[in-house]
């Protein structure tokens, strides 16, 4: 051999830490910041466990990545850092990874959403649906107006479901409950949410929850003017109510994406499609300082019945029009939950 | 106890409204001196992301109003640097302004993008929250450019109608040869108006992130810009219409959500909509006589006496 690798052999053996190549190279995008207290936070925060959790693993984050084909470049570019596990984790990430995934077959894709599984692409998301349920009761149980507003992105199925779940856990704690929807139009148009939040309060509403890309701009708005809320995405926007918060949900990714890595660093990646509930990737926040023990007790066993299986999208369901929409005896699998097109007798608020 | 209507529709109108009066009444100076800056957007932005990366980094609310001030200006300066030095097409220069905004503004809010600050403080005098159904609204519980609103509408009035200089801003506005001639210096005007407009910019979208959302975010204008500049000609090139015309945009945006919240029957993407659609509508309606009200020489180059 010639004297170049000899001494290439030479440095490795005397430095083992330059030896070492990272275990495994993770690459994620991010269609927004990490700072956001919201969606992508839960990503990024469980991403950082799974490097405390697997000593080796290497993670190049890009934030900020649009929702088209330019992603594409920054996923090649990941790829050619060596990355071996690929996380896009907004839903409209989903054709340009998919692209890149067909390239590169000995790449390992988890995009959080849904759609069709490849050889190299699982797919996976938390089911919120169900987990609101118990923020329902948390929030029938503390209002004294009955009255609860709900900020909403977009009405999409899957959040026009979060709604009616709240709706449904609220009237099971206090019939007179009603929550107000007001869709602001986009996931992130932050002056629209503080007008929304201004519009329910306006009405009379005292708790206020959201299902927008980052709860930061409702409950700041909720909290100066004195309303509560229940936050929903990341489990840290409890910092911004330090007196309104009642509890939230938020995404806890890091042993489904501690797993996934381990697979993949074994050798044994099989891509699949995996949702989890209440107990899995949907966690719920702590309570408020504001919230009374038996309010605890109260959301924190229907929070254990839905973990342990209760179904509350079971008929039979009414809608908001008087439509018997699941008739008795039937009820709706976590496949279905994307479905949703109308709102439960008990919202106000028209869908489209 | 829930608030009237018409009450919430005013409290929504005003609070978003502010940017939007702030931003025409700079736009107002900027056009009457006869040229058109389609950058808005990326002025707003500008003056968004300055004022809340300088707030949160040194933990004052006023030194981010001050920075984003200055911020505007300057980008209005940079823009008169294109158009009024090197005889740049407007348009096409407002628009390079308009995307050179979005990423100035991205790169500089980035590392503050979900900090958390103390906003301008708000006012509300006592003898005003006593008023019937005051109190549980944001009526009158105002941060000092909200209060300032009118009293800055008017004095944009006075300087542009009242003043040798006003005048001097409205003669190169109309026919910068014939200003030139009486001996003004249209270069110097024109630089002078966009230096003011910008402030006023950099203010108006200083007050969505220092006040209104208390965050940044990209592209967190949402369009207000591009508002704006209809509302300009909405108003005739007039700041005292100004007023008129961000309190209606302000009021049908905040109408939209207000109606949601009660319940509305009709469709929330039709609602959406409306405040735009009213835009169209009224300049359909009102802006027969824009002819006779624009600047008659806004948007052309003046290439001086060589």
């Amino acid at each position: 051999m010639n004297w170049k690798s000899l001494l290439l052999a030479l440095s490795m053996a005397a430095f083992p830490a330059l030896a070492d190549a990272p275990k495994l190279v993770i690459g994620a995008i991010y269609v927004g910041s990490v700072n956001d207290y919201g969606y992508n936070r839960s990503f990024h925060d469980a991403l950082l466990q799974v490097k405390q959790n697997l000593p080796g693993v290497t993670l190049i984050e890009a934030e900020n990545v649009p929702e088209s084909p330019a992603a594409e470049r920054i996923l090649e570019g990941m790829i050619q850092q060596g990355a071996k596990l690929i996380f896009p984790t907004s839903f409209g990430h989903s054709d340009p990874a998919r692209h890149v995934a067909k390239r590169h077959r000995d790449v390992a894709f988890e995009y959080a959403g849904d759609g069709d599984t490849e050889k190299n692409f699982g797919i996976y998301f938390g089911s919120t649906q169900a987990a609101w349920y118990p923020m329902g009761v948390a929030a029938g149980k503390m209002t004294r107006t009955n009255k609860l507003g709900f900020v909403l992105g977009m009405p999409i199925g899957y959040a026009v479901g979060n709604v009616n779940a709240f709706q449904m856990g609220a009237h099971s704690v206090n019939p007179k409950a009603q929550t107000i929807v007001v869709v602001t139009g986009g996931w992130s148009d932050k002056a629209k949410e503080a007008g929304a939040t201004n519009a329910l309060l306006d009405q009379g509403c005292d708790v206020v929850a959201m299902h927008v890309d980052s709860p930061a701009t409702v409950i700041q708005t909720a909290e100066a003017r004195g309303a509560m809320s229940i936050g929903f995405q990341s489990l840290e926007a409890r910092a911004l109510a330090p007196k309104g918060w009642l509890t939230g949900l938020g995404f806890t990714w890091a042993p489904f994406f501690t797993d996934i890595a381990r697979s993949v660093i074994a050798g044994r990646f099989r891509s699949a499609a995996v949702y989890q509930g209440l107990g899995g990737m949907v966690a719920m926040a702590p309570f408020g300082p504001s919230v009374p023990p038996a309010v605890q007790k109260a959301v924190t066993a229907s929070a254990d019945s839905i973990a342990k299986g209760f179904n509350p999208f079971t008929g039979p369901l009414t809608d908001n029009t008087g439509k018997v929409q699941l008739p008795s005896g039937a009820s709706m699998g976590a496949d279905q939950m994307g479905t949703f097109n109308w709102y439960l007798q008990g919202v106000v608020g028209k869908v489209r | 106890m829930t608030t009237p209507l018409a009450l919430g529709v005013l409290a929504g109108a005003i609070l978003s409204g502010t940017s939007l009066l702030y931003a025409t009444l700079g736009e107002t100076l900027v056009e009457r001196a006869g040229i058109v800056n389609l950058g808005l957007e990326g002025v707003l932005l500008i003056g968004a992301s300055t004022g809340f990366a300088v707030a949160a980094g040194t933990g004052g609310a006023w030194r981010g109003l001050l920075a984003a001030a200055l911020a505007g200006g300057l980008a209005n300066v940079l823009f008169g640097w294109l158009v009024v030095t090197r005889r740049a097409n407007q348009l096409a220069s407002g628009l390079a302004m308009m995307f050179f905004g979005f990423g100035l503004s991205a790169l500089v809010g980035a590392p503050y993008v979900g900090s958390v600050i103390v906003g301008l403080p708000k006012w509300r005098p006592g003898w005003l929250a006593a008023l019937p159904w005051v109190e549980s609204t944001t009526l009158f519980n105002y941060d000092l450019l909200t209060w300032l609103a009118i009293p800055v509408a008017l004095l944009v009035w006075w300087v542009l109608f009242r003043t040798r200089w006003g005048l001097g801003v409205r003669s190169v506005g109309e026919s910068p040869a014939t200003a030139y001639a009486a001996g003004r210096n249209p270069g110097a005007l024109q630089y002078q108006a966009l230096a003011a407009g910008g402030v006023l910019g950099g203010l108006a979208g200083a007050h969505l992130s220092l006040s209104l959302t208390l965050t940044w975010s990209e592209y967190m204008t949402a369009g207000r810009g591009f508002i704006a500049i209809a509302l300009v000609i909405f108003s005739k090139w007039n700041p005292l219409r100004a007023l008129a015309g961000a309190l209606l945009f302000g009021g049908a945006e905040a109408l939209q959500l207000q109606l949601q919240a009660r319940g509305s029957e009709v469709s929330p993407f039709l609602l959406e909509m409306s405040p735009y659609l009213l835009t169209l509508l009224v300049l359909l309606a009102w802006g027969g006589a824009r002819r006779m009200a624009a600047p008659a020489g806004l948007g052309r180059t003046f290439y001086g006496s060589d």
